[in-house]
């Protein structure tokens, strides 16, 4: 079990994401962002600063902070998910329905807040807590934001049109988790264990549904691979992650890994190595999970596949669980971020040997 | 009361050590009571039963209707004001995570250790001293945070005074039943408790002698310097020998110091560098056979020094006091450093400095088990109304009076009480106090630190481990019923409080969760997750109360939308064991192949949708109020061109339409009956039906 390094913050760590690098200063920028959303007692986003480690001189100091506060905002509502539009542009989740957008100046350390909407709200009334967000990955300036709450409901948020938001009631339990699959299809899971794929065209009807027949458990998070749509990875209440081949929609081929003992809070494919699959969990740990099925087109090409296998990621200093991670994009450096209920910050780098930038 | 909820104010409480909450600024003007008191005024409070707010507001002492109208009314009474009573300080947020995590592992630890006979022996000795130093560490780092705040407040001055405490209390606790009963270390508490005193209480520091050495560059300047023999004296009093004789040398060749005061200092800088030191490698008779051959040679000095003292105070009658000064710190040190008690006694300042030197000087090698000796000689000549909570804990602990020392620690902070509680059960120290409480003191210090974290919204979790690895009945018992009580605000929460349900076996409260979570989603119109959570605890009742509103939606609609919300059911169902029944539910499963006949006969598969019709009838899963309709839903099967139902088939329909018929005579209510023209075009059907069926099969 390898051990992560830890930064009490005093505030539990709901949501995390990095900042992507500035036009022109990707992959050298020597100080890098990333924002935290917190719940509970303090209710804000901070925007963090750590020195890029890929430029680091000397062996950091174990008694030096991991990342230090550049400025803090408060939230409307704990912070379910964020999302990094921009390097200068996020949006967020809210446990009370609301999605806000923030406007975020690293160089002149300012974060204000933009504008939001009610996104989600239950049919008596009452607000429901949004689950998550995702951004459709179509690269357009007016980019749409979905997401998903414990309404059953899927909301359509356009940037520049933030109060039209549009909500289609998809599912009778709580959903989850979102991800774009493709920039015109979306997957969501279900409290009730589903996955259900649907099209941005006809957001109203379920394109198709899957459930696990062999031990059918609530779903938490899903990921989808970085260059195959049709391979997704979910985490569920129990502690497994799946990872799904969906690309017979009638029989999806499902590979069970049993990596955690509690709900797995978010997973995600490795951005570096597409064949490993991060995890988060209620039982304080991270896992990176080699998936086996990658390999077997290695071994067509006369290479030896990776080994399967589980690094297991925890502190002795962090009992709660770890709700969310992110991995930064444009460092050499394996450079992860996690929060967590302790009310830490949790971070690992691994120097990457098989990081190529061209 | 109503007109008083017109707005909500927040007051900041300030808290002192004692049980009395002030508010500030105050609902009454202070030094008006009587005035207030006058007008009907009063206060009236209720606490609210999880979290620790209080709802305030002025009341009236009488009724409105035993007033007299020209009673005056304030505007400002008007209001219900919100007080949060704030038990645990942001600023500690930290530290008790960190301590959450080492006291988990700890008891993971243990039970790891053995499930049966958890102690000390089958863990080890070490283990427990690294998890004691994380715990030090974590006090450590706390202090260190508190240090940086620029501009303390009282309360942080306060909080850092509390930490101090807290390690000095656990560092003598770890180093008298952890360390020196470390296998394969020398078991003489001396070096211990002199590296406990010099981390825990102002020592002399290596900065404090630069900066006496380094304002006094000559000999003389420092044989000036009024700072230098109280230094010096202080050095020896905590064991800094090798200091002592460093600056002694330096001291020597000052010309403001009397030759025989020069000559002394010089020697006694060399018998400072000669001091023995006990190493694990060396047996005690050897090493105390160098320390009395040590102490000969120091009381030679002393004594010599003494005569020196006699001689020159008979000759000069107290002229040239300076260099009798020298001479006569000299002497004291030397006494000091002898082991006379006399001495070591009337240059102590602090009982634990006293302590010290007299275990270094006197008795070296001594063990934990002579500390009650020593320290009952010590504190007699120190007033004990004026110790402080950590010298009275400390006392008790040097003592071995463990129930007193608990309640001590339980003054200076509940949290010291409760985790060294823990630590001294591990350790099997605790068994010999346990009898003099009336409950199990770990339990009690550990359930009172939980409850108090319980209202915090960040902590809330770690008050449950607490509740729940005190493992006790009682334990179990508050948190039940506290568990049950936690705001399920988000999904996510619900789920974390199951879980806790799930690991600490609390049954009965999962049970009473799933029902608060059906019912909130219920009234959520989230029937498919209510659905689901009922179907957790197996509550028919209610999961049979909402199929009828879902059927009763779609009688008053006509339209079939209650589909997505079974589809979601079934997939949940299989969620866990409990739930397996679930699928066995009549009002579900009728609901469910109800929708699969309209869907089989919008699709024009008319046969199967009969057999689906016919299978709810004859598994009498159809509650009786839908068999009307179910019946009037077969007539364009049974009048349709092709032929749906056997005569068998026909005739189970008949029956199905008897009973109806005789039930409906036996209750005159009529809710749920189908109309008699519906009933007569139903028999024609099932009779034409009969005959087509005979010619055909």
């Amino acid at each position: 079990m390898s051990k992560l390094q830890v930064q009490p913050v005093a505030r539990k760590v709901t949501a995390i994401s990095w900042l992507p690098p500035r036009a022109g200063t990707a992959y050298t920028d020597t100080d890098l962002y990333f924002v935290t959303g917190s719940g509970a007692k303090h209710k804000e986003l901070v925007l963090w600063t750590t020195p890029n480690p890929d430029f680091a001189q000397s062996e950091p100091d174990s008694t030096n902070d991991l990342a230090t506060v550049v400025s803090k905002v408060p939230h409307n509502g704990d912070v379910q998910g964020i999302i990094a539009l921009s390097p200068g542009l996020l949006a967020t989740a809210s446990s009370t329905g609301i999605i806000s957008v923030y406007n975020v100046g690293t160089e002149s350390g300012s974060m204000e807040f933009g504008e939001s909407v009610t996104a989600h709200k239950f049919s008596n009334g009452e607000v429901a807590g949004a689950t998550s967000l995702a951004v459709q990955p179509t690269g357009a300036l007016d980019v749409e934001v979905a997401s998903c709450g414990e309404d059953g409901r899927i909301a359509f948020t356009a940037l520049s049109r933030l109060k039209e938001s549009q909500g289609y009631d998809v599912d009778s339990t709580v959903i989850t988790d979102l991800c774009w699959t493709t920039p015109t299809q979306l997957a969501i899971t279900t409290r009730g264990g589903q996955i259900k794929i649907f099209d941005r065209r006809m957001p109203s009807e379920i394109l198709a549904a899957f459930a696990n027949s062999q031990s059918s458990q609530a779903l938490e998070s899903i990921a989808v691979h970085p260059s195959q749509p049709f391979r997704l990875a979910t985490g569920t209440a129990g502690g497994s992650v799946l990872v799904w081949d969906i690309r017979d929609m009638r029989q999806p081929i499902i590979e069970e890994l049993t990596v955690h003992e509690a709900n797995v809070w978010q997973v995600r494919f490795d951005p570096a190595d597409s064949t490993r699959v991060i995890s988060c969990s209620e039982d304080a740990s991270i896992a990176v999970t080699q998936w086996a099925t990658e390999g077997r087109g290695a071994v067509a090409l006369g290479v030896a596949p990776p080994e399967r296998g589980v690094r297991r990621l925890s502190s002795m200093f962090n009992a709660l669980s770890i709700n969310c991670f992110d991995v930064c994009p444009s460092t050499r450096t394996h450079l992860l971020v996690a929060g967590s209920d302790s009310g830490n910050l949790l971070m690992e780098k691994t120097v990457n040997p098989d990081f190529k930038l061209f | 009361m109503q007109n008083r909820h017109t707005a909500t104010d927040r007051f900041v409480v300030s808290r002192d050590k004692e049980a009395a909450t002030h508010l500030s600024p105050g609902l009454f003007p202070a030094g008006r009571q009587s005035e207030w008191s006058a007008q009907n005024r009063t206060l009236i409070f209720s606490i609210h039963p999880l979290s620790n707010k209080t709802a305030l507001a002025v009341g009236g002492k009488k009724t409105r209707e035993s007033l007299s109208n020209d009673t005056l009314t304030f505007d400002q009474d008007q209001r219900v004001h919100i007080c949060g009573i704030s038990t645990e300080s942001d600023s500690r947020l930290a530290f008790i995570n960190d301590t959450h995590a080492v006291f988990v592992a700890l008891q993971q630890l243990m039970e790891e250790a053995g499930a049966d006979d958890s102690t000390a022996s089958a863990v080890g000795i070490k283990g427990l001293v690294k998890m004691s130093v994380l715990y030090r560490e974590a006090m450590q780092r706390q202090s260190r945070v508190l240090a940086d705040i620029a501009d303390p407040n009282e309360f942080i001055k306060e909080e850092a005074e509390t930490f101090r405490a807290i390690h000095a209390v656990w560092h003598l606790l770890e180093i008298i039943y952890l360390t020196t009963n470390t296998p394969g270390l020398s078991t003489s508490i001396v070096p211990h408790f002199m590296e406990w005193l010099n981390a825990n209480f102002l020592a002399p520091l290596a900065e404090d002698a630069h900066r006496i050495a380094g304002g006094s560059p000559t000999a003389d300047d420092l044989a000036r310097n009024e700072l230098l023999w109280p230094y010096l004296k202080k050095l020896a009093l905590r064991g800094h020998v090798s200091v002592l004789g460093n600056m002694l040398e330096r001291l020597a060749p000052s010309q403001l110091l009397s030759a025989s005061a020069a000559r002394w200092a010089r020697s006694l800088s060399q018998l400072c560098r000669k001091m023995p030191l006990s190493s694990s490698d060396e047996t005690a008779g050897s090493f105390n056979s160098r320390w009395r051959q040590w102490n000969e040679e120091l009381r030679g000095h002393a004594t010599a020094i003494g005569c020196l003292l006699g001689d020159a105070g008979e000759k000069d009658g107290g002229a040239g006091g300076d260099k009798d000064k020298a001479l006569e710190a000299l002497f004291a040190i030397s006494e000091v450093m002898r082991g006379d008690l006399d001495a070591i006694a009337a240059e102590g300042e602090m009982w634990q400095d006293i302590m010290g030197a007299t275990l270094l000087y006197s008795e070296p090698t001594a063990r934990a088990d002579r500390l009650p000796a020593l320290v009952g000689a010590i504190i007699e000549q120190f007033e004990e109304s004026a110790f402080t909570e950590l010298d009275r804990a400390l006392v008790a602990l040097l003592n071995h009076d463990l129930a007193e020392f608990l309640v001590h620690c339980d003054h200076i902070d509940h949290w010291l009480s409760a985790h060294i509680s823990d630590l001294m059960d591990h350790i099997s120290v605790l068994d010999i106090c346990r009898r003099v409480f009336v409950v199990d003191p770990r339990e009690h210090y550990l359930m009172a630190l939980g409850e108090s974290y319980l209202g915090h919204e960040d902590l809330w979790r770690v008050g449950l481990d607490y509740l729940g690895l005190c493992r006790t009945v009682a334990g179990a018992l508050v948190m039940e019923e506290y568990v049950t009580r936690i705001p399920l605000d988000s999904d996510r929460k619900a789920e974390q409080v199951l879980r806790v349900c799930e690991v600490y076996t609390l049954e009965c409260a999962r049970d009473r969760i799933h029902r608060q979570l059906g019912r909130q989603k219920w009234q959520r119109g989230r029937l498919g997750a209510a659905i689901a959570h009922f179907a957790q605890v197996c509550d028919h009742d209610s999961i049979g109360l909402i199929c009828d509103q879902i059927w009763n939606a779609y009688i008053s609609s006509g339209e079939l939308t209650y589909g997505p919300t079974i589809d979601g059911v079934m997939a949940s169902s299989s969620l866990s064991e409990g739930s397996g029944s679930l699928l066995h539910h009549e009002g579900l499963q009728f609901l469910s192949k109800y929708r699969d006949f309209h869907e089989l006969y919008a699709a024009g598969a008319f046969v199967e949708a009969g057999k689906v019709l016919l299978s709810i009838l004859l598994c009498e899963i159809a509650p009786a109020y839908a068999l009307g309709d179910l019946l009037v839903d077969s007539i364009p099967l049974l009048e349709g061109d092709t032929l749906v139902f056997s005569s068998e088939d026909t005739f189970e329909l008949m029956r199905v339409a008897e009973s109806l018929a005789q039930s409906q005579m036996r209750q005159s209510q009529q809710d749920g009956a189908i109309d008699c023209s519906e009933m007569n075009i139903f028999n024609v059907a099932c009779t034409r039906n009969l005959a087509r069926s005979f010619v055909m099969f």
